[in-house]
């Protein structure tokens, strides 16, 4: 270390030791059949793990020795829980969804890759007047910057990137348009299409109700 | 020549060509496996049949019940011992063979078997004894080592005794039907093992190499517009001809001896069952070697030396400057190293005293194998080899994708042939490696008689084996040590950067050189010593001879065990879950491998 520390301040490298240029490294012979030994540790062993199918996996024990390579497309690394993958729609316990067409996802997109058509639910109803739902909900996946903002805004918990894939490569704009049906068709990571968040529907004990606007 | 030996030439020779070609091929799928396994991946391994269960499960059962229904019926059918001598000590052979083999194959298969159920869970009650009791494939292997002894030395103890003449007649056809048992055994449940879904035949990428072969024919066979056409086309063939005529002169298994009629014809029904240690066949021989030359070595040399020839035309009639200096490059080195490569031979010629390939065999299997003799010229004899092959750590004359080499202006088939050359020069200068220095088709303590273990004049042990078998064991004895010895060069390629072509001179000039000529004076000077020295000395040498037999048979027999053991050693990992995706990934038990889409 004294000798890192020079007066007059400079920088001074960190000083590595040469290695020996010892007679029996310059013929050049030993090295070799250490190189070898080296090589052949390296064949043997992955040959026999290949042949065997005894290769370790590639996720759960990358820091074995051996192949860890992914054979994508065949093998995936799943991606992390954060990732911010495709979207979906979750559902409703009767299997509709739960966005009750608020545009507060399309309102806060910054790409403004969201298209939703409200509408009422028809006459007789239970949700009449306390919700609309999405007659078209529509998101352009090749504008999308997968922010994450629209699953932020949600006050319903209806609109997930939990799916862990990310899109599909298409050879068409037109097959990028991701509609209702196909964004409530994925499912989380889970394999579940629902949330675990409880919904109160209109009718329900837990429902607040409108008989609350009375009471004011 | 008489119209056996016409055949016979022609059958060796199909042999050659073909164990050439087969190897060059492996050796170019090595080459590339090799590329990806020390680097930790997975490498060309697409290509793939996909056989269905059925197919799969015949591919396994027929052969398997067609092999030991033969086995068994010529047990069956052919069960009395005939009266001659002769046929009384094959009648041993077959006894300890069938048997030898049975135990062979009932260790392998338990083996694997063991390993299977210990992974996937047993099935039935024997699967559950493996896996429960057994646990390790490796006792099951050690426990096979320990019958295979038992079957071997049981008949020698037991040899002569009331007890041995009772049961021989017996144990003549059972040895066989056991085996026929067991290979048909062993095929029932390799064909129950097979998944219901099939499997997907990959050879470990071979059958991607195959398919890399099938593109070059395909390709555009491309001549630069100035080059010259017609040597254009020969040179390849000039390339890929002398590496296979060189290996007519190797002899690549012992003579095998015929008896011959009143007239001197052989007869080539009757092999000769027993053959005495010493001296040549009384009779009719048909030598395992295309062509017995006294010129032998030097043949070798004359045409190895027009190999230069292809590469030198190839560059030349390129029309392309860069491809006439890379042919250039060729030129010299291979001329340089040819000098090193025959100096080194001198010391052999004085130590061994002839020409001929099959005389040189014949002396090492008699006293040492030559690279205990002269382990300084098999040194330089190697490293001159390597880059008589223009391979790395020399392969300035091509240089596939760094230096221009002399094939650029080549593609196709005509690529394929320089290219595959080079594979089997790679073959041939192991042959004659083997030939010259690793014993050839000898093995330790094996004579034409049998095993004789024996250390200067005490014998230890010996074991009488018929003629026929100790010619099948050498000759495949030399293809194994062949195959194993251009395995090596394959791995020095893998291991070594490239010499610079001034490194590359030197070496040759100044080092390997002088160390040749060193090499002769001294061999001159130690074989002038012992021709004077006392008659203790000379025995004592030849105790030091067979010593090295000693040495060379216990390496043999514990890297064959070693490997086994490593083969069958399981496993141990460490799974550690660091991140959310592996832990997914834990959930599922592991990663997910779904079939390629589209």
């Amino acid at each position: 270390m004294s000798e890192a520390v020079r007066k007059g301040g400079g920088i001074v490298g960190k000083k590595v030791p040469r290695p020996d240029r010892t007679m029996l490294i310059q013929t050049y012979v030993p090295e070799t059949a250490k190189g070898m030994a080296v090589l052949m540790k390296h064949f043997f062993k992955n040959t026999k793990e290949m042949v065997f199918g005894q290769r370790n996996d590639p996720v759960l024990e990358a820091l074995d020795d051996g192949i860890n390579t992914i054979s994508y497309p065949e093998q995936q690394r799943p991606y992390p829980l954060r990732n911010r993958g495709l979207h979906r729609l979750t559902h409703r316990e009767d299997g509709s969804p739960r966005c009750v067409a608020c545009l507060c996802c399309s309102t806060a997109c910054p790409a403004q890759c969201i298209y939703i058509e409200p509408a009422e639910y028809p006459e007789g109803d239970k949700r009449r007047g306390y919700e609309r739902y999405p007659a078209k909900f529509v998101i352009d996946e090749l504008r999308c910057i997968f922010c994450g903002f629209c699953v932020e805004a949600c006050p319903c918990d209806a609109i997930r990137m939990d799916t862990g894939e990310h899109p599909v490569p298409y050879d068409s704009r037109d097959q990028f348009i991701y509609d209702k049906d196909l964004l409530m068709a994925l499912k989380g990571r889970d394999g579940s299409q629902k949330t675990r968040n409880p919904r109160h529907e209109p009718g329900d004990p837990t429902h607040p109700g409108i008989t609350r606007l009375g009471k004011h | 020549m008489s119209l056996v030996d016409l055949i016979a030439s022609f059958i060796k020779i199909a042999v050659l060509i073909g164990f050439c070609l087969g190897v060059g091929g492996a050796l170019t799928w090595n080459d590339r496996r090799m590329s990806s396994m020390i680097q930790d991946r997975v490498g060309p391994n697409r290509a793939r049949f996909l056989i269905p269960a059925w197919a799969a499960r015949a591919m396994f059962a027929a052969p398997a019940l067609l092999i030991g229904g033969a086995v068994a019926a010529w047990g069956v059918l052919w069960r009395e011992i005939p009266s001659t001598a002769f046929a009384n000590a094959r009648a041993n052979e077959r006894i300890v063979i069938t048997f030898e083999l049975a135990v062979l194959f009932l260790w392998i298969g338990l083996a694997m078997l063991t390993a299977w159920s210990v992974r996937r869970g047993p099935a039935n009650a024997l699967e559950e004894f493996l896996a429960k009791t057994v646990k390790d494939p490796r006792k099951v292997f050690y426990a096979g080592v320990v019958v295979h002894v038992a079957v071997f030395v049981l008949p020698i103890v037991m040899r002569g005794s009331a007890l041995a003449k009772q049961l021989k007649p017996q144990l003549f056809w059972i040895g066989p039907v056991t085996l026929g048992l067991v290979v048909a055994a062993m095929g029932l449940v390799g064909a129950a093992k097979v998944p219901s879904e099939g499997f997907k035949l990959r050879l470990i990428g071979l059958l991607h190499t195959m398919a890399d072969g099938l593109k070059m024919i395909w390709k555009e066979d491309f001549v630069p517009k100035h080059g010259d056409k017609i040597l254009h086309s020969v040179a390849p063939m000039i390339a890929l001809f002398p590496p296979l005529v060189v290996l007519a002169v190797i002899p690549f298994g012992d003579v095998l001896c015929f008896a011959t009629d009143p007239t001197g014809k052989i007869l080539i029904s009757k092999v000769l069952s027993m053959v005495p240690r010493e001296g040549v066949c009384a009779e009719g021989a048909i030598p395992m070697q295309v062509a017995s030359l006294d010129v032998g070595i030097l043949f070798i040399f004359a045409i190895a030396g027009t190999g230069v020839l292809g590469a030198a035309i190839g560059g030349w009639a390129s029309d392309n400057k860069y491809s006439l200096l890379g042919a250039l490059r060729a030129a010299g080195q291979m001329v340089s190293y040819e000098i090193t490569l025959g100096l080194t031979l001198v010391g052999l010629f004085m130590i061994y005293g002839t020409l001929r390939p099959e005389n040189m065999v014949w002396w090492q299997g008699q006293n040492a194998w030559g690279i205990f003799v002269q382990p300084v010229a098999f040194f330089l004899f190697f490293i001159a080899a390597i880059a008589e092959t223009k391979r790395i750590p020399f392969d300035l004359p091509e240089g596939e994708s760094e230096i221009v080499g002399y094939f650029t202006e080549y593609s196709s088939m005509k690529f394929g042939m320089f290219f595959f050359a080079e594979y089997i020069e790679v073959v041939t200068s192991s042959a004659i490696m083997v030939t010259l220095f690793l014993g050839g088709w000898n093995l330790p303590f094996l004579h034409r008689d049998g095993i004789t273990v024996q250390i200067g004049d005490t014998v230890l042990f010996h074991y009488g084996m018929s003629h026929l078998m100790v010619v099948i064991i050498s000759v495949i004895a030399f293809f194994t040590k062949v195959l194993a010895f251009a395995w090596v060069q394959v791995v020095i390629r893998w291991t070594l950067p490239r010499f610079r072509y001034d490194q590359l001179m030197k070496l040759c000039w100044r080092a390997l050189l002088p160390l040749s000529l060193v090499n002769i004076l001294v061999t001159g000077v130690v074989l002038l010593v012992i021709q004077n020295t006392s008659v203790t000395v000379r025995s004592a040498l030849d105790a030091a001879g067979d010593l090295t037999q000693v040495v060379v048979a216990v390496a043999m027999i514990a890297g064959g065990v070693a490997a086994v053991r490593w083969l069958l050693s399981p496993v141990r990992r460490q799974p550690v879950v660091l991140s959310t995706s592996a832990e997914m990934v834990a959930r599922m038990g592991r990663t997910i491998t779904r079939p390629m889409q589209a």
